[in-house]
């Protein structure tokens, strides 16, 4: 179907308007120019008094020169006909040329900028407020372009103080959250060390009763601080996934062989399934929500991990029956440092969200509070 | 050559305009194709105008004034133009007697008739001797027809005749080898 824009009805208005009243003026001239051309022709003198008996020779000379004008006059007055008929055409094709010519010319003046505005829209759209328009043209679109830049630099602006803010808000964040995570193992640390100088001041006999206890108190806390090291590495440099062709049903079976003698988890697991994707990613992603479904549950609560396939899918669940999630923060989970527990940096979930789209799979979460939460993991089936 | 540009654009645009906004024809005039025989050291043309005088001309030859019609004719050796003259055949018309006396080109006769279509067979007619050269080689012959501006007393009115023409002049080309036909 055809669309027909401003410019588009511009034209049509102008060609059926003025054109078509030039067109209609000039066929009405035309018929009237063949009317008096016809009736010029019907004219006929020269036969008529050639007919006529003369009676002198000055008669017959009279009529001959009256018969001469009159042939004369009529060929002359057909002729003008001619001309004007003729002329009145050309001029007709000239004016509307030269109007046509005139019309496109300041439509083009004006069609080009609001051409160039749209571009300039659509850049500021997808988010490039940098674009700016030359102020050139007819008055009102330089006025236009003027206001269009103006706006432009305030959004600019607007948008590096915000970009700013926003730098300045992570940074906050996170030095808030390295700090808190950084002071909670240094505590117990710096208390053993200090029992340890106490009993070797007060009874360095028995100083090395509790030396044990405070080695492993140190010992467990540089390794929390290591896994937190670990967990800023992990989230900061996510690498390009390396793609292979497996079975998750096996990966899951031995990601939880570590698990299964300290909790209660159930699994039903689908057999020869196949899945495209980074089998560290993997590993990564199951281990994440799983440690998330034992922290958020009591030691004796059930865990069921579920592998199945659905359409062109294989599908994998992770459902406890803990804590749950508040519903004003289930749309928030995934945002980086973001947690409601005691201790971690709130990156566990932000890594889990990051991994499933750099290989392409969708993660989903249902939650209420006091009842539970599930994970769902949605991967494209290879072996279909 | 700008002048014959100026021709052809000027006939583009008068046909154009009318066909596109005007009722009136007008004619278009052709030329047959130049036929050519030699006797002794001259060549002899003959060509014939089509469609020349069909719409409006009725009144104009019978206005009682002289009306030419003129035929230019060029032969070029190479790049060197041997031959350019121009004949008139030319019409008058006697309301008195109705009669039409008719002056060939190239000759000094005039051919009297009452006839409309025997006095135009008679001027459509280009009918010319040529004195030529063998030396010449091959000639490009060119036999141009056109209608010049005429005044009509009755009315102190000059109008171009070529008008009824559509300023189109007609026009005919040949080739003679000049060393062949001797």
């Amino acid at each position: 179907m055809l669309k027909f824009g401003l410019r588009s009805r511009m034209i049509l208005l102008f060609i059926l308007v003025s054109l078509g009243s030039l067109m209609i003026l000039n066929n009405v001239f035309q018929a009237q120019q063949q009317n008096i051309h016809n009736a010029m022709e019907n004219l006929e003198l020269s036969s008529q008094l050639r007919d006529i008996q003369l009676l002198t020779h000055e008669d017959s000379l009279r009529a001959e020169t009256i018969m001469r004008d009159f042939n004369g006059a009529k060929a002359a007055v057909n002729i003008s006909l001619t001309q004007s008929r003729m002329i009145s055409g050309v001029v007709l094709l000239l004016v509307i040329v030269a109007s046509s010519a005139v019309f496109v010319i300041v439509l083009s003046r004006i069609n080009k900028p609001l051409t160039e505005m749209k571009r300039a829209t659509e850049q500021i759209r997808q988010g490039n407020f940098s674009v700016h328009l030359p102020e050139t043209g007819i008055p009102e679109m330089r006025e236009l372009k003027n206001s269009f830049n103006v706006m432009s630099r305030e959004l600019e602006s607007v948008q590096t103080r915000l970009l700013a803010a926003e730098k300045e808000m992570i940074w906050k964040d996170l030095s808030r959250i390295l700090a808190h995570e950084i002071k909670n193992p240094l505590t117990p640390i710096q208390l053993a060390i200090q029992r340890l100088e106490e009993r070797l001041g007060s009874d360095p006999e028995h100083a090395k009763d509790i030396l044990p206890e405070s080695i492993a108190i140190i010992t467990q806390e540089i390794e929390n601080l290591r896994l937190l090291a670990q967990d800023f590495s992990s989230f900061a440099k996510i690498t390009q996934p390396s793609i292979e062709k497996f079975d998750p049903t096996t990966s899951i079976r031995e990601i939880i062989k570590s698990y299964t003698a300290d909790y209660a988890i159930h699994t039903d697991l689908a057999e020869s399934t196949l899945i495209s994707f980074d089998r560290t990613h993997f590993y990564q992603i199951v281990t994440n929500i799983l440690q998330n479904a034992i922290d958020a549950s009591e030691a004796d609560r059930p865990i069921w991990i579920k592998l199945f396939k659905e359409r062109s899918f294989v599908v994998i669940s992770i459902r406890d029956e803990g804590s749950g999630i508040e519903p004003q923060d289930l749309h928030r989970i995934f945002e980086p440092y973001f947690s409601r527990k005691s201790k971690g940096t709130g990156l566990g979930l932000a890594l889990v969200k990051k991994l499933c789209d750099s290989n392409s799979a969708i993660i989903r979460v249902k939650s209420k509070p006091m009842e539970g939460s599930e994970f769902t993991v949605i991967i494209e089936n290879q072996a279909v | 050559m700008f002048e014959a540009l100026g021709s052809k654009l000027l006939a583009g645009v008068v046909s154009l305009s009318m066909l596109l906004f005007s009722t009136y024809t007008g004619n278009d005039p052709k030329l047959s194709g130049i036929r050519h025989t030699s006797s002794d050291s001259y060549i002899h043309l003959e060509a014939n105008l089509i469609s020349a005088f069909e719409n409006d001309f009725p009144s104009i030859f019978t206005s009682g004034t002289t009306i030419p019609v003129q035929y230019q004719l060029t032969f070029k050796s190479g790049n060197r133009t041997v031959i350019n003259r121009t004949y008139t055949n030319s019409v008058t018309f006697d309301p008195g007697k109705g009669t039409y006396e008719i002056r060939r080109a190239g000759t000094a006769d005039a051919f009297f008739t009452r006839s409309y279509e025997e006095m135009l067979a008679v001027v459509s007619l280009f009918k010319v001797s040529v004195p030529y050269q063998v030396a010449w080689g091959t000639v490009h012959v060119k036999l141009e027809s056109s209608l010049p501006t005429v005044s009509f007393a009755q009315v102190d009115k000059a109008v171009d005749l070529m008008i009824l023409w559509k300023y189109k002049k007609p026009s005919a080309k040949t080739q003679i080898d000049l060393r062949k036909i001797f």
